[in-house]
């Protein structure tokens, strides 16, 4: 019985959680430039997430140790030092970039410059980390976070033609704008496979003490909580496409982006774009501080986890405060959030190939995985991934530059 | 024993179960005629990063000298105290110190502090 309760609340969760400021924009910008044409790499990297995300769990569940703890172990800090530099850096902007978008999200709602909601977003986002446990932060934020469906209502209502839609999914050379495009379908990899997100997980699967008899709810919740958190996307992307695009509204703010609502629901449509950005944005931030405090923690051999008391654990807590601080000093200097963002998925695919790599190996490891190894379609899968991440590693410097 | 498979980089417990660190290195003596015996384990960041680069080690230290948690740091533990010996076989070590006793908990103390005037944190 509670293991269906997992399920329901990770699955509620997967889809709550799954849109914050990179999906947006990514997917904002795809629809109103391109119309459905990047389906496929909202769906692609959907595939990619759940099932990275689902290694990261059944790695946890079964070795009882996280990414980031079985990394060091497994590969020494020699190599460990080079994801775990570029997952700072990477963390860090994106955790600024978050706290920019849940400030623009009240300055929608409230009118007043979003600068002025930094500081108090971020003492939020601190208090929730310092009292809450990680079922509250998880569930809580996850469930709020269901308010992003009214971007599948949303394109719902605009009855787009599923004959289109359909199409979509084939991965196709766009018609014009051969450097955006691809810029665009490899920045929405990059927003979706985000690196915090794989140590999170499997970081969560240890605080929530999930059996290796119950496996199969790690499953699910990966594949089917991420499919329709996939689907969440889609729905910013196929509203963009068949509101903002035909006006030729290009979205460089998220206040361009807010209009993509107006049709389905009219006067509240601003309010309810806010709400979501707002919730994606906070819960996100919260996520992402906390696993700094989980990756700074398990790769020194400290105490860790968001339902130990703060001060038995208190380098974890120093180190999610650090980091927020740090991200909120960038957020303040008065960067545009969406710019942040942009760069943000750019680097993340810059890194990809060092965060995959390693599951490549701990996957097959007997120590770790014991008769729960991956079999020869999930190591194709990672060694595919590793490879075309390094592909898009070396482009994705020059799409930004001549795309972005 | 492989020492980096089975001993490097492992999570080290105290005789209680708790964290104390990661055997971020491993101390070998040097025999004449003879090979080489792992005397110690080594906790402590500036080991750990002296790994990547020497200057970051130095740089650690000189932070720890800084929060006044240098002394006894990184902490050298005798191989005679690891309670299992078999480390194939286990998750991490066990050695027969109380974190506590030892520099290893300096910093998580000295972190104590910075949070203890804060309600809600116990």
């Amino acid at each position: 019985m509670s293991a269906i309760v997992d399920l329901i609340l990770g699955v509620v969760t997967s889809i709550g959680g799954f849109v914050e400021v990179g999906s947006i924009s990514t997917s904002a910008q795809a629809g109103s430039e391109f119309g459905f044409e990047l389906l496929w790499a909202v769906a692609a990297a959907g595939i990619m997430l759940a099932m990275l995300v689902e290694m990261g769990g059944r790695l946890a569940a079964v070795s009882k140790r996280s990414l980031a703890a079985a990394v060091r172990e497994r590969f020494g800090i020699d190599f460990q030092i080079v994801p775990l530099s570029a997952e700072f850096i990477v963390d860090v902007l994106l955790l600024a970039a978050e706290v920019g978008g849940a400030a623009i999200a009240v300055k929608l709602l409230t009118g007043i410059g979003f600068q002025w909601w930094i500081l108090p977003i971020g003492v939020l986002a601190w208090l929730v980390l310092w009292t809450c446990g990680f079922a509250v932060i998880e569930y809580g934020i996850g469930i709020l976070g269901l308010v992003t469906l009214c971007f599948v209502v949303s394109a719902w209502k605009l009855g787009p033609d599923v004959a289109d839609l359909g199409k979509s999914f084939v991965p196709t050379l766009s018609t014009h704008h051969h450097l955006r495009y691809a810029f665009l379908a490899v920045s929405i990899v990059g927003a979706t496979v985000s690196p915090y997100l794989l140590n999170f997980y499997s970081s969560g699967t240890i605080e929530e003490k999930l059996k290796v008899e119950d496996l199969w709810v790690n499953t699910t919740t990966a594949y089917v909580g991420t499919m329709f958190g996939t689907v969440v996307s889609m729905g910013v992307l196929v509203s963009s496409a068949m509101v903002l695009g035909p006006r030729q509204i290009q979205v460089d703010s998220y206040e361009q982006a807010a209009l993509m609502l107006v049709p389905a629901f009219g006067r509240w449509a601003i309010g309810l774009f806010a709400v979501s950005l707002g919730i994606g944005c906070f819960g996100a931030a919260v996520e992402i501080a906390l696993n700094a405090g989980y990756v700074f923690a398990q790769v020194l051999g400290a105490p860790w986890g968001a339902n130990k008391p703060r001060l038995s654990a208190s380098r974890f807590t120093a180190a999610f405060t650090f980091v927020l601080l740090l991200s909120l000093a960038i957020a303040l200097i008065g960067f545009d959030p969406l710019r942040v963002t942009m760069i943000c998925v750019a680097l993340t695919v810059v890194v990809m190939p060092a965060m995959v790599l390693p599951f490549l190996v701990l996957m097959n490891d007997d120590k770790y995985l014991r008769d729960h190894k991956n079999g020869p379609f999930r190591n194709g899968f990672l060694a595919v991934l590793t490879i075309l991440g390094a592909l898009l590693a070396l482009v994705v410097i020059p799409l930004e530059i001549f795309g972005g | 024993m492989d020492l980096v498979r089975d001993m490097l980089d492992k999570e080290v417990m105290d005789r209680h179960g708790r964290e104390m660190g990661r055997a971020d290195s491993v101390v070998l003596e040097i025999r004449q005629g003879a090979p080489p015996r792992v005397v110690a384990i080594d906790v402590g960041p500036s080991v750990l990063l002296a790994r990547v680069a020497m200057f970051l080690g130095r740089w650690v230290t000189g932070l720890e000298h800084a929060l006044g948690i240098a002394e006894g740091r990184p902490v050298r533990i005798p191989f005679e105290e690891i309670l299992d010996q078999e480390l194939e076989q286990e998750d991490h070590i066990k050695v027969d110190l109380a974190a506590g006793e030892t520099a290893a908990a300096a910093l998580e103390s000295r972190a104590r502090t910075w949070f203890s005037g804060i309600p809600g944190g116990s």
